[in-house]
């Protein structure tokens, strides 16, 4: 078990964060802190992809002179999900900052327990 | 065989015509038309009965093993009767009565539909049609619970609806299992478990039908689920409160047969711990209905409490599970039919005419309006069971039944109850009659005046008061088609 | 290869390039390119499934002529099809029927985008129902979120932006779980496409390796899914973001988003981890145990709410926790049953919140039940609707929510472990819920001295009139002839495996 963990650091690595990420945007109530957090999730599951993805000494699969063999390249999947991953994280974090500055600028503050009182108060 | 079909839809649809449509410029065209509806309702209905014969009629499916079926067989025959009598005079009644209350086009549109309700729960021939048409007579009644809309009124229906549902919702339990122990969920005489299923589940069924008869006695109004019936009766007008109480409760009592009978079978049932809680259960509520009704000083609510404990002498019939106790407990089932009927309309009377409502404020009432008082007199002692009314027959076959059916303890301690239940009955029903009648030395006669109520009042008592009798009269015929019923079912 | 085997597709990228072209339309342009869409994705998911029935076997649409382990691909079984079809049925209907109310609600200008936010989540809608492909599922799972988010807060207020903002919160931590759960099976199968990972994954498991990944992974998914769907523990977003959005963004996110959610939930079930192996997992024991919780919490806090449209989002999680008892069963039958709530949900639950905004807008734009008093006589199309719908929601035969109690029953009777649990909390659901259903009724019909409110005639309303009475002919179908529409499922549910 001990020996597993340390040869697959990357990954342990990779579930930490993304504990310490699932931890900030459930628990923490400011919404930037939020949003911090879902960053640091998003990006631990890339990090855990793309260590998976990658196999030593092998090369990206950018071909160059010609086809050498299947042995030499590294699966390219791994790569591309974490690009698509990253354009959906940034549209999600870009709509979460936009929810926060309407917030903010509505109740000045980024508490969002705070503003629940608050709209608790307005009785809307 | 459409006639099954119309003598259900056609009071439905009339119903659901007269909700949409607009207000009427003239009373006596609603009155006219629903009239109308009445009696060609009940003309269906008669076809219906006469035409059916054996036929099975297939209205859709709900799902593959679920049919939505009507059969018309004897006990539909027997409850079918009592109820088109009993609502078409309460329905008349209500032309005369209703005047002076609000919203009478409503009231008739629902009265209509559970009018077809009630036929189509007559007719239902398997267990998923009587749920259904179960849930939607609670719901179609609860308008006429809910009629006058006072916060009490309103509070009554809410009661009676959440009773109801609970207690629908036991008995669709008991459905569930019974779907997957039971060879099929159409009525058939002895029951349908069966038994390579059923084997090594018995005490399961035996909890589920102890579940369905709670679920389907809250309808009937027993112990332990009939807080909902004193309050809800006595809120609606006065034919409705005579519907609700002489033939919706009813329902309940046929939920009741077709269950125990129909489904289970009395072989399954027979000597088993159901049998004996069950009597305990009716036994407990004929003796406490009648002393809540003996306790109590509004005529209407008398009359609701007096329900209570008069249905569980007929539940108390079907439990003990002999031949001669069930046959006087379906012939109570017409008796009480009409005589509490009768009872509601002679208090609706009363009521429009007087506007009283505590028994102690009826002195002399009998010297007011002596024809009325008269017809309440004589069905009170039906009621109480003194010959030559039907009740003195029904009773009488309850307790040969009871003595009879040599279950240790129940056979003595039964009849006992039962006997005592008459005597509070006595207690609660003649006190009006005995002060109506003979008011006092110091009544004041000089404001006395004639208040005969008028005659759509008058006559559907008398035809409910006569009725009664002629049960008592003449019995033979009635208890022969009983007996045939019981036969079959035994 | 027949034309209809590329409806599918087409029906998605139709609804994609609708929602880019709508962005440059005007108002009203955007409402009836939008109509017709929803009307030709619904015809064209109807041709598709008419094709299935007829061949009698589901076809897979292979994207970019990319072949299997590697491409990208579409897969039309009986019941991808049919959702698809209801999706499209209820989605017009609610929209049409939300559509006097949304020129209140929604300012001027920003109405176009209301349409391009319909167009986008149809598309991810019919997207997660047809594709094959989990990394897919993902993506279109957050595009989803995005348009439902912006159909949240379209209607400018506090109350939508803190709830949009909780949602989005909600549903990241889901698509977070979902996704972390995608990789990890990625990782040990090494496919996205759900049949490739289906035979890996029988594989794996029957050679009896790697058990606590495997564990993990079903646990990742089914619980990412089940905080996106608001199970119970998990909705504190809901009773806020269906109670102050417009009326159809309520009646689309309860009936349609969530029940989207659950859809791929059982698709990943039957089709990427298999059944067997996700009844060993015992997984299905904890969403058993939250949405026998879920029913009883949700009705019981859908009793204290005086406010109608919050006490019908209350409601959506009770029977949210219902769709997960059935799902949690591990019985065919259970799945079944789960699949026809879904139906029967949506149909009715989209009536109650179009029918309740008919009633507010008779009592002066207050949601609150003492206003509500009597509105029933102003309203009386919107009366009817209601009180068809709670009737429905309280399980009274003739209507659709009589027959999933019923299937949800059968399926319990099946299992002897869950029988009494399952029954007994169907039994205090279906009273609490006719505690707060009828009491809103009563509510409703019992009449008012004083006429504070102006009522609705019937030419004020033509097309909401018609949009709930399609609701009610479709509740009422769903109640009365559900064999043929149970039959449909459970032939979908075999093309499944």
């Amino acid at each position: 078990m001990g020996a597993n963990l340390f040869s697959n650091y990357g990954e342990a690595v990779a579930m930490i964060l993304f504990g310490i990420g699932f931890g900030n945007l459930l628990l923490q109530s400011n919404l930037i802190k939020k949003i911090i957090g879902l960053n640091i999730m998003d990006t631990a599951i890339y990090l855990f992809l793309a260590e998976k993805g990658y196999i030593e000494n092998r090369v990206a699969p950018i071909v160059t002179d010609g086809v050498q063999s299947m042995e030499v390249y590294i699966n390219p999947i791994p790569s591309g999900l974490v690009l698509t991953g990253i354009v959906v994280s940034v549209s999600v974090s870009a709509l979460m900052l936009s929810i926060t500055i309407r917030l903010y600028q509505r109740y000045q503050t980024l508490d969002l327990d705070e503003i629940s009182t608050r709209l608790k108060k307005e009785g809307l | 065989m459409y006639y099954i079909i119309l003598s259900i839809f056609f009071p439905i649809f009339t119903g659901v015509y007269l909700l949409f449509r607009g207000e009427m410029k003239n009373r006596k065209n609603l009155l006219t038309v629903t009239g109308v509806f009445f009696a060609i309702s009940a003309v269906l209905v008669i076809l219906a009965i006469c035409m059916a014969g054996n036929n099975i009629f297939t209205l859709f499916c709900l799902t593959d093993r679920l049919p939505i079926l009507f059969k018309i067989d004897e006990v539909s025959v027997v409850f079918s009767i009592m109820t088109i009598v009993v609502v078409l005079c309460a329905g008349f009644f209500s032309f005369a009565y209703m005047k002076h209350e609000e919203k009478e086009k409503r009231y008739y549109g629902y009265y209509l539909i559970v009018l077809g309700v009630l036929i189509a729960l007559c007719f239902a021939g398997n267990l998923i049609t009587f749920y259904m048409f179960f849930e939607l007579l609670t719901l179609s009644s609860m308008p006429l619970v809910l009629h006058s809309g006072s916060r009490e009124a309103v509070m009554a229906g809410l009661k009676y609806l959440f009773y109801s549902l609970s207690g629908a919702y036991m008995s669709l339990f008991g459905l569930y299992f019974l779907e997957r122990y039971g060879n099929t969920l159409t009525f058939s005489a002895g029951g349908v478990i069966s038994a390579d299923m059923a084997a090594g589940h018995g005490g399961l069924l035996l909890g589920i039908c102890f579940a369905m008869l709670i679920g389907f006695g809250v309808k009937a109004g027993m112990f332990p689920m009939h807080a909902w019936l004193p309050a809800a009766h006595p809120v609606a007008p006065a034919p409705a409160s005579a519907v609700l109480s002489a033939v919706i409760v009813k329902a309940g009592v046929l939920a009741v047969v077709r269950v125990v009978y129909y489904i289970f079978g009395v072989s399954f049932l027979r000597g088993s711990w159901v049998q004996y809680a069950w009597m305990i259960l009716t036994l407990t509520t004929v003796f406490m209905g009648s002393m809540l009704a003996y306790r109590e000083p509004v005529l209407k609510k008398r009359l609701a409490y007096s329900t209570v404990s008069q249905l569980s002498y007929i539940l108390f019939g079907l439990a003990v599970m002999e031949e001669s106790s069930v046959t006087g407990g379906l012939l109570h089932v017409l008796c009480h039919g009409f005589i509490k009927a009768a009872l509601f309309l002679c208090a609706g009377a009363i009521i429009y005419m007087t506007g009283k409502t505590r028994v102690e404020q009826l002195r002399g009432i009998g010297k007011e309006m002596p024809f009325l008082m008269w017809c309440y007199t004589i069905v009170s002692l039906g009621l109480i069971g003194i010959p030559p009314t039907g009740g003195f027959i029904s009773k009488w076959y309850l307790a040969k039944g009871a003595l009879s059916s040599g279950i240790l303890g129940f056979d003595l301690i039964g009849v006992v109850i039962l006997l005592l239940s008459a005597l509070l009955t006595a207690g609660y029903l003649l006190p009006l009659t005995i002060q109506g009648f003979f008011p006092g030395a110091d009544y004041d006669y000089g404001t006395l005046k004639k208040k005969e109520p008028p005659l759509m009042m008058t006559v559907p008592v008398f035809i409910l008061t006569v009725l009664s009798v002629a049960i008592g009269l003449f019995p033979q015929m009635i208890i022969h088609y009983l007996l045939r019923i019981v036969e079959k079912i035994m | 290869m027949s034309l209809v085997r590329n409806f599918p597709a087409v029906s998605i990228l139709l609804c994609l390039f609708a929602g880019i072209i709508s962005s440059g339309l005007k108002k009203r342009a955007a409402e009836y390119v939008n109509t017709i869409l929803i009307f030709v994705a619904g015809l064209l998911s109807l041709c598709t499934l008419l094709y299935i029935l007829e061949t009698g076997q589901m076809f897979v649409y292979v994207m970019g002529k990319f072949p299997a382990p590697w491409g990208n691909e579409i897969r039309a079984g009986v019941l991808e099809a049919f959702t698809a079809l209801f999706f499209c049925i209820i989605m017009l209907l609610s929209l049409v029927g939300g559509r006097k109310k949304l020129a209140d609600e929604v300012e001027e200008g920003k109405t176009f985008l209301y349409y391009v936010l319909m167009d986008l989540l149809l598309a991810s809608l019919l997207a997660l129902v047809y594709t094959n492909d989990l990394f897919t599922a993902y993506v279109f799972v957050e595009i989803n979120t995005i348009a439902a988010c912006g159909l949240i807060m379209i209607r400018q207020n506090g109350r939508t932006i803190e709830a949009a903002a909780r949602y989005m919160i909600m549903s990241l931590l889901g698509s977070g779980l979902l996704l972390m759960g995608i990789c990890m099976l990625y990782d040990l199968t090494g496919h996205l496409l759900m049949s490739n990972i289906k035979e890996q994954m029988k594989w794996v498991y029957l050679a009896g390796h790697y058990k606590i990944p495997m564990l993990v992974t079903i646990a990742l998914m089914s619980v990412g899914l089940a905080i996106k769907s608001a199970l119970f523990p998990f909705h504190a977003w809901l009773p806020d973001a269906y109670g102050y959005s417009t009326v159809s963004s309520a009646a689309i996110l309860s009936s349609l988003v969530s029940k989207g959610y659950i859809f791929l939930l059982i698709k990943i079930i039957y089709r990427v981890i298999g059944f067997e192996v996700f009844y060993e997992s015992r997984i299905m024991d904890v969403l058993f145990a939250f949405g026998l919780m879920g029913m009883i919490f949700g009705s019981i806090s859908a009793i204290r709410e005086n406010d109608i449209r919050r006490m019908i989002a209350f409601s959506s999680v009770a029977q949210i926790g219902y769709i997960y008892m059935g799902i949690g069963m591990g019985t065919q039958a259970g799945m079944e049953a789960s699949v026809f709530h879904i139906l029967s949900h949506a149909a009715t639950k989209s009536l109650l919140f179009i029918a309740a905004i008919g009633l507010t807008e008779v009592s002066g734009g207050s949601r609150q039940f003492i206003e509500l008093t009597g509105s029933a006589y102003r309203n009386k199309w919107a009366g009817v609707a209601f009180t068809v719908g709670s009737l429905s929601m309280v399980g009274v035969p003739l209507f659709s929510g009589f027959i999933s109690k019923l299937l949800f029953a059968q399926a319990a009777v099946q299992n002897d472990v869950k029988m009494l649990p399952a029954l007994i909390v169907l039994g205090i659901s279906t009273i609490l819920n006719a505690i707060y259903f009828m009491k809103t009724v009563i509510r409703i019909y019992t009449p008012v001295e004083e006429h504070k409110y102006g009522s609705m005639t019937f030419k004020d309303m033509k097309l909401y009139v018609a949009a709930l009475f399609s609701f009610i002919i479709l509740n009422v179908a769903l109640g009365v002839s559900s064999q043929p529409i149970v039959d449909l499922i459970g032939q979908g549910l075999a093309m499944f495996s």
